[in-house]
């Protein structure tokens, strides 16, 4: 069956890839299968949010990562011979959109943020961030499937609608891989509260010292924010899980405020926030690129700027 | 003595693009460095280099220009480099980056154990050279790996998913890309500078490799991000604070 292809881990990225599948089938007068390897219990669930078919990856033992399913899904993929095939943009998906679309040799776009299809030319055209955030890049992929990974949260949810039927069926087990999992942490992500929170309050190089993080908190807790990073902080200094660290990297926010405390801006950073409503800036350096990404600026030093601030807010 | 192969890439940076008047990207004034992932790509090949007693390779493809990158990389510690260098080499897409990479270690570097990427390239930054390399050449590949060892013909490796960390296991050899949290890259000293002028680079040219396939991907614009924001400034007085906090409240954001 040719059409949209959606691979994903969990419920919540196979609803916001069959938004984006359903759309694009119906403009090409395509279907959309779904994979699923490990929500098999959302089977119902993929067809009444838009899946014609759903392909059912059998369960592996323990030890074996997902990406063992790959020799699986290119023999679908050279079968079935879909137009198009999404991932989502998550660590795993994108290392197994690499993967399968090297082993077919196809193009696929990274953490695609649009997908226009072109009626006249009968081509997808896919946008991309490029320099960290600074371009924008428009692609197209030269061979069939097209592949693309999308970053979470960059569409909706699809809806669902009632009295639709899709065809099920269940896909060979693959044979064993080399690589093996040996240990699964499970970690309560804090990213979680930041990407969900209508205030972010981000910390940047400008805070001397991890006790100084009791400024950021306090004013979080004035606004009923989360607290984010920067990469430094996370990941030289470690005053921060790298979890919390925003920008093209790390995770992507929404907030409708986003407050940068120290922070500088460079683009991957910006990039990182560049959805939020408002974006507001304290930084002592009148150059710091934050400013030119800043909806509100204070250019103070912090340690002079927060207290009033706060107090200020608890007016 | 196992060898160790750092995969970089020489590429423009970032911070010195401008936004020309029609939104064009302005590249008069910029700069270029090693990928930003790609120095973790090279620290952590010589941090294992120093634990192994490894060889540390570096490996690059790109603009004749990136010859200042093979001296900066071999300055951080690898100890030979082979650089396969033309002029139209400036926009290579993942895959062909991935067939020439290969190319090269199969019939040049021919012994190695491990190959590190770092995660993306910092200017295009698709994240697949890694994985692609790693088919080419028919072996293992781990990506986003915060946390990597190597014991007997195994590589230990901690990686990033969505639910938190894999431990996983693998034969060598095999290809790793790694997270920038896995070391602090150190910058190379005068010493270290001086002394990489001295180390072994193998030069390729496009004509000693087989005939380069056409891109998998084709760049139809490629123009400066919009960022329109109010961009206004604040003092820092009680006033100004004040006033602040009021924009914040007209905006509705805050209550």
């Amino acid at each position: 069956m040719s059409g949209v292809w959606i691979i994903s881990e969990n419920r919540g990225q196979s609803l916001e890839l069959l938004n984006i599948g359903r759309q694009l089938s119906t403009k090409m007068g395509m279907r959309v299968a779904a994979l699923l390897y490990q929500d098999r219990e959302h089977v119902e669930d993929c067809i009444n949010h838009g899946a014609d078919e759903v392909m059912l990856l059998p369960p592996l033992s323990s030890e074996q990562p997902p990406e063992s399913y790959i020799p699986v899904i290119i023999e679908e993929a050279r079968k079935g011979e879909p137009d198009l095939i999404l991932l989502p943009a998550t660590p795993r998906g994108k290392n197994m959109a690499a993967l399968i679309a090297a082993r077919l040799n196809v193009g696929l776009v990274s953490s695609c943020t649009e997908i226009d299809f072109d009626e006249g030319n009968k081509t997808l055209v896919m946008e991309r961030l490029a320099y960290g955030g600074a371009a924008v890049q428009k692609v197209i992929c030269t061979a069939s499937p097209a592949m693309a990974t999308i970053p979470p949260r960059t569409y909706e949810a699809a809806m669902p609608e009632t009295g639709r039927q899709g065809h099920v069926r269940e896909l060979p087990s693959p044979s064993l891989s080399a690589i093996k999992v040996i240990e699964r942490k499970v970690k309560e992500r804090e990213a979680k509260n930041i990407t969900e929170a209508r205030v972010v309050v981000c910390v940047g190089r400008g805070i001397e010292k991890e006790e100084d993080l009791a400024i950021a908190r306090q004013l979080a807790e004035v606004l009923d924010g989360a607290i984010g990073c920067t990469r430094p902080i996370a990941e030289e200094f470690h005053w921060l899980p790298e979890d919390l660290c925003i920008g093209l990297s790390g995770v992507e926010v929404k907030p409708d405020l986003y407050i940068g405390i120290g922070v500088s801006g460079q683009v991957q950073h910006v990039t990182g926030i560049r959805n939020a409503t408002v974006i507001a800036a304290v930084n002592k350096d009148d150059n710091a690129p934050i400013f030119k990404a800043a909806d509100f600026g204070i250019v103070g030093d912090l340690y002079d700027v927060m207290p009033k601030l706060i107090a200020e807010l608890k007016k | 003595m196992p060898s160790i192969v750092a995969c970089f890439k020489w590429v423009i940076d970032e911070a010195y693009i401008r936004r020309g008047p029609s939104g064009e990207l302005d590249f008069s004034s910029v700069d270029y460095k090693i990928g930003e992932y790609d120095r973790n790509a090279i620290a952590e090949t010589v941090r294992l280099k120093e634990t192994l007693g490894a060889k540390a390779i570096a490996l690059t493809v790109g603009l004749p220009e990136a010859t200042k990158g093979v001296k900066d990389a071999l300055s951080r510690g690898t100890d030979e480099a082979y650089f396969v260098a033309d002029s139209s080499f400036g926009n290579l897409d993942s895959s062909q980056t991935a067939l020439i990479l290969a190319e090269v270690i199969r019939t040049r570097i021919k012994q190695y154990d491990l190959i590190i990427c770092g995660e993306g390239s910092s200017d295009l930054y698709a994240q697949q050279v890694g994985p692609r390399l790693a088919e080419q050449l028919g072996i293992p590949c781990i990506s986003f790996v915060q946390k990597l060892s190597i014991a007997k013909d195994q590589l230990v490796a901690e990686r990033r998913v969505e639910e938190g960390i894999e431990v996983i296991t693998a034969p060598l050899p095999a290809l790793v890309t790694v997270l920038p949290d896995i070391n602090v890259p150190r910058i190379p000293g005068v010493k270290e500078t001086l002394m990489a002028g001295k180390k072994p680079t193998v030069k390729i040219a496009k004509d000693e490799l087989p005939p380069l396939s056409g891109p998998l991907l084709r760049t139809i614009s490629l123009k400066a991000s919009r960022m329109e924001r109010n961009c206004e400034r604040f003092g820092t007085d009680t006033a100004e604070i004040a006033r602040f906090v009021g924009a914040l409240r007209k905006k509705g954001v805050i209550g």
